[in-house]
Parts: C-alpha cells; structure tokens; sequence
C-alpha cells in the first residue's frame, strides 16, 4: 500500500473509534424509562419505524419530493457501495477495464451525479440555503467527491491518490459533522418506533 | 442574560436522563422535506416555519456548549450562543410557531422527534423564565387554585346543581345524576374546566351517559381539572405537581378508574406523561371518555339511535389524542353508530391536520393571528366534507373550531363526542 492509502485507513480507524465512542455512550445511556401503561407493543413499533413507517408511500418527507427522494436513495446506495469497495480494496484490487470495476464504476457515477444534485438543490434554494450551515456542504461535498474519485480510480488507478485523499478527509471529518447520522439515524428510527408502538399509534394500516 | 438561568437552560441540553435527547440533537440532516407536514409552513410559506428550523435553534445550542466541533469551530458546524437574541427567537418559534402536533415526527426523512425536541426548548425557556405569560398565567391559576380557570369551588358546585336539575327534570327524582365526592364509586370522573365555565352541557351529555349505563360514578369537587398546561409550558416540577394533585384524589376516592375527559392534551399529560412526572406506574387504571362510551356501546351498556342524529358529521382529530395517544378507531365507531352520516376529513387519522389550539396556542393570546392563519388548512378540510356537524372529542379543540368557523364562515355546528352519544341515546 502506498503511504495515502496508509494515511486513509488510519483516518478510517480513528473514526470508527470515535464512533464507537458515540455508540456506547447511546448504549449506556439507555432506553428511556416509562411508567405509562402500554397501550401498544413497542416492538411492533420498531419494526414498523423500520420498514412500513418508511415507505415513500407513509411519509410526505417522500412522497411530495420524489425526485429529491430518489436522488436521495441512490446518492445513499453508492455511499454503501463506495465503503464496500473501501474495504475490498483492503485484500483485493480488481483489475481495471473489466466488469469488476466497470459496473462499479457506473453506479458510483451515478451515485455521485445524484449526490452532485442534492448539493446544487442546496446551493440554490433558499429555503434549504437559510436552513444549511457549513457543515452540510462540507459533508455532502466530501461524501460526493468519494463517489467520484473512486469511480474515476477504478477506471483509471493512476488517480487513486485524489480518492485516498478525500477519504482521508471525509473519515476524519465524519465524527464531528452531520455524517454522524449514518449511526444516529437508526437511532432516531428506534425512539420513533418506541414511542409509537407504545402508544398503540404505529404499526397503523390506515393513515390517509 | 441572566447567567444562573442561562446555565439552567443549557442543563437541559446536557443533562441525559437517557439516550433519546442525544440522539433527536444529533440526528436531523436540514434536508428541508418536513416543511410541507407543517401547518405553520403550509399557512406562511416562510422559512422560519420549517420544522427543521425549529429544531435547529434548539441544536445549535447544544452543538455550541456540548460538542468538540460546535465549542472549537461554531462557524463551521453552525452553533449558536445562547444570547438575548437567540432566546427571544426560540420563544417566538418554538412557542408561537408550534401547535406540538407531531405531524411532521413521522413524516421527518430521519425520524427526528421534532415536537420532542420544542418541548426541549420550551423547557429551556421556562428555566430562563421566558415563558409567554399568558401561557405562564394559565399554569398559575391551575397551581394556585386546582384548575387552570380559577374557578371558585362554590361557582362549580353551583353550576353542576344546575346541571343536576335539569337532569332531574327530564329522569325524574331518582339522582343523584352528577354525584359530587362520594367515595369508593367505580369511576372517578375529570372534566376540562372549559365545562363548567363555559359548556355544561357538555358535562350533562357525558352524565346521562354514566345514567344510561348504570355506572358508579362521580366527581370531585377539590379535584376535577384534566388539563396539564404545564406540559405546554414544559416545566417539570410545575407539571408533576398539578398530575399528583389528580392522583392524589383518585387515591383518596378510592376508585378504580380514572376516566379523562375530551381533552386530547390532558388524556396525554396525565395517561402518558404524568406517570413519567412522578416516576411511577399508577395503582389505578386511566383511560378516556372516548374509549369508555365504546366499551359501553360494545357491551351493550347503552344503545343509540342514529336517526336522532340527521345530517353530514365529521371528525376532527385530535393530535395529542390520536397522533400521541393512539386512540384512533374508538371515536369511529361511536360516531358510525350514532350519527345518521358520517363523512371523513382528508387527510384524517394520524395524519390530520391541527386545528391549530394545540400546543398552548389558545392560550397564548400573543399569537392568535397566527392561530387564525394556520387554521385555514383545518377550515378548507371541513368545507371539503361539507359537513354540518363537526364532532371532536377535545374541549380545546372544540374552542378553535367554533373560532374557525365563524372566521372563515364555515356555518357548522361543534360538538363534543359525548354531546353527540347523548343526543343519540335510547332509554329502555
């Protein structure tokens, strides 16, 4: 491995010890106490705040923005799939110009169109523009600009230094900023589905 | 700023009595999806109104005085002192721009408990004492006097032996119909003080009610009030000593069952949150009038004409009682069974719109215009139907209502639940 792709996984390293930090502290923090008398199951709640309670179909936050919902998804799934191959690349590196990196390559393209997207959306709509702080532009440039570079690096490995770079970058700045809900999301998923699967309001089959 | 109180506010944010405020600061990604769930948002179409930027009021702070990043680069992250300014914002958004509805909670792309979180702010006011004073002055009344009108306890004896006569008159001697502190009965009755000051009717209807079904009731005179309007001021301690004052008498009563009158904010501040004030289960079981006439009509307990109801009626949902207290079929079935028709708002159920009176909103005279804007969602909702009744079992609600109808001269009449069981009811 080169001396970037060592600075890279380091920066990877301190950031899942950082993370990890975050995590156990939710976990000694705990569920909360609550003396109400269940009306519900809390159980089903969960599983409700995971599957149903986030269909496009349940959440206005998803069905009035499609597209930005879509885009959304797929910026998402090339995110997952970028740190997939991150750690691929740890024990194997497929050789460019074929399907192993081609196929890839493309969906991370896209991924990245879409992240590319949602970063212009937030440039230039006031609405979202008065709401952003620094931080959100930093983070989905950096997230966006991984997509890219690994896509350009799997098709061309002479420009992999530009992708260990801005990974380097995104895993040290991932603890401090908004990228913290990749773990805080499912979080949040857990109290929505305690809350309202107590109170017997979720999992609802009518809504509308 | 006063620097103790400041200090107070921040204890909030940092003080985790477990992992769900943690998570509700960190969480939210100001992607901007929950405008359009918010009534204030939809009504003003400013951005100050979006939920998430309510949310980031409240998290700037924490990230400001609770963050590694927000302490050394406040610029970078986006965190806010706790400043004059800043206070007077949070006061002006997070009590005058928010009904807590938690319509946009499960609408929000994450999952952030976004009326959890101005409830967080709230509290943080209320410890700097910036609480809306006509909003404090209500959860005064309710700790100096036992209930948030002040009314005196020989003025409600008074209008509930009014009551009582004209019960009498219609079922003859065989009383007492509204039975006043009498102990060991079945079911300890609440009433939201707007009853007797203002709808004592309604306090009959839910009376021939318990007459129809036989039951072992009563009322307390000391203590009847079912509202919390500490849980909108969000003060704790001011919020467990009004719920204690209720359990307190249930206790002494000896009944078995606390029924909670139609009010959607005191059924969740005292069957949800009041357990939570005091840190204990309750040894007595709470459930409210809406789910109390159902069990009746199920278990044949009393029996209703529809016909005695004729006309187009609708429902309107309230949010702390349906969206936060999953009683959501009860009030259904009731009215399938006693009204003549019965047409549903869209969209209804968890996703129904506020009337725009929740969140201590008609307590807060600071804002009313804003109320009144908001509530052109709610009337265009009613008109849709176009009912001539509208049915909701929340005395608060039934309070906006009546205001919305004559400002956007909607020409329906509003009725409690119970008004509307009672005017169906059949005696053998």
């Amino acid at each position: 491995m080169e001396w970037y792709q060592w600075l890279s996984y380091g920066a990877f390293f301190l950031c899942l010890l950082i993370c990890a930090g975050h995590f156990i502290r939710l976990v000694r923090l705990g569920k909360p106490t609550d003396f109400a008398a269940p009306a519900g199951s809390e159980k089903s709640g969960i599983a409700y705040s995971f599957t149903s309670g986030m269909s496009p179909k349940k959440k206005e936050s998803a069905f009035l923005h499609l597209p930005t919902y879509l885009a959304g998804m797929v910026f998402h799934l090339g995110t997952f799939l970028a740190i997939l191959i991150y750690l691929v690349l740890l024990v194997y590196s497929p050789p460019p110009g074929t399907f192993l990196t081609m196929i890839p390559a493309a969906l991370l393209s896209v991924g990245a169109l879409c992240g590319a997207g949602i970063l212009i959306k937030r440039m230039v709509t006031p609405l979202l523009r008065n709401l952003s702080n620094p931080d959100d532009y930093i983070s989905n440039f950096l997230v966006t600009l991984s997509q890219a570079a690994l896509a350009l690096a799997l098709v061309q490995p002479s420009a992999g230094i530009l992708f260990w770079i801005t990974t380097t970058v995104l895993w040290l700045w991932f603890p401090f900023g908004k990228l913290k809900h990749a773990m805080y999301f499912f979080a949040a998923r857990y109290h929505l589905g305690l809350f309202f699967g107590r109170r017997g309001v979720w999992p609802s089959p009518k809504q509308m | 700023m006063d620097q103790e109180k400041k200090q107070k506010a921040l204890k909030i944010l940092s003080d985790h009595r477990d992992s769900k405020l943690l998570t509700q600061l960190s969480s939210c990604v100001h992607c901007g999806l929950c405008a359009e769930s918010c009534h204030y948002y939809l009504a003003f179409r400013e951005d100050k109104y979006i939920p998430a930027r309510k949310v980031e009021l409240v998290t700037s702070i924490w990230r400001r005085y609770n963050t590694f990043a927000g302490k050394h680069f406040p610029g970078l992250m986006g965190a806010h002192e706790l400043d004059d300014l800043m206070a007077e914002e949070l006061t002006d958004q997070l009590f005058g721009a928010c009904s807590l509805c938690n319509r946009c909670v499960p609408h929000c792309s994450i999952g952030v408990d976004i009326a959890y979180l101005v409830r967080t702010g709230r509290a943080m006011l209320s410890e700097m004492g910036m609480v809306p004073a006509t909003l404090q002055a209500t959860v005064n009344a309710a700790l100096e006097t036992g209930n948030n009108m002040a009314i005196p306890e020989d003025e409600f004896t008074d209008t509930i032996e009014w009551m009582e006569e004209e019960l009498t008159d219609e079922f003859g001697d065989n009383g007492p119909f509204i039975p006043l502190n009498q102990p060991g009965k079945h079911v300890l009755y609440t009433l939201n003080p707007r009853e007797p000051k203002f709808f004592p009717l309604s306090i009959a209807a839910m009376a021939r009610i318990f007459y129809a079904a036989g039951e072992s009731w009563t009322l307390s005179t000391r203590m009847y009030d079912v509202t919390n309007y500490a849980f909108f001021s969000c003060n704790r301690e001011d919020a467990a000593i009004i719920a204690q004052r209720l359990v307190d008498e249930v206790k002494a009563m000896g009944a078995a069952r606390c029924v909670l009158a139609e009010c959607g904010h005191g059924s969740r501040a005292f069957r949800w949150e009041a357990p939570n004030y005091l840190g204990q289960p309750f040894p007595f079981e709470t459930l409210t009038n809406v789910e109390l006439m159902l069990e009746y009509l199920e278990q044949g307990r009393i029996k209703v004409d529809p016909s005695k109801n004729p006309g187009v009626f609708t429902l309107h949902d309230p949010c702390n009682l349906v969206r936060s207290g999953g009683i959501i079929e009860p009030q259904r079935k009731i009215l399938k069974a006693s009204v003549g028709q019965f047409v549903e708002m869209t969209p209804n159920r968890a996703d129904n719109y506020c009337c725009g009176g929740g969140g201590g909103q008609l307590a807060m005279s600071e804002y009313n215009e804003r109320r009144m804007k908001i509530a052109e969602i709610k009337a265009d909702q009613i008109r849709k139907t176009g009912a001539s009744v509208v049915v909701t079992p929340c005395h608060n609600c039934v309070d906006q209502l009546m205001q919305i109808n004559a400002w956007y001269k909607l020409n329906v009449q509003v009725k409690t639940l119970a008004e509307v069981v009672s005017d169906a009811l059949i005696f053998d």
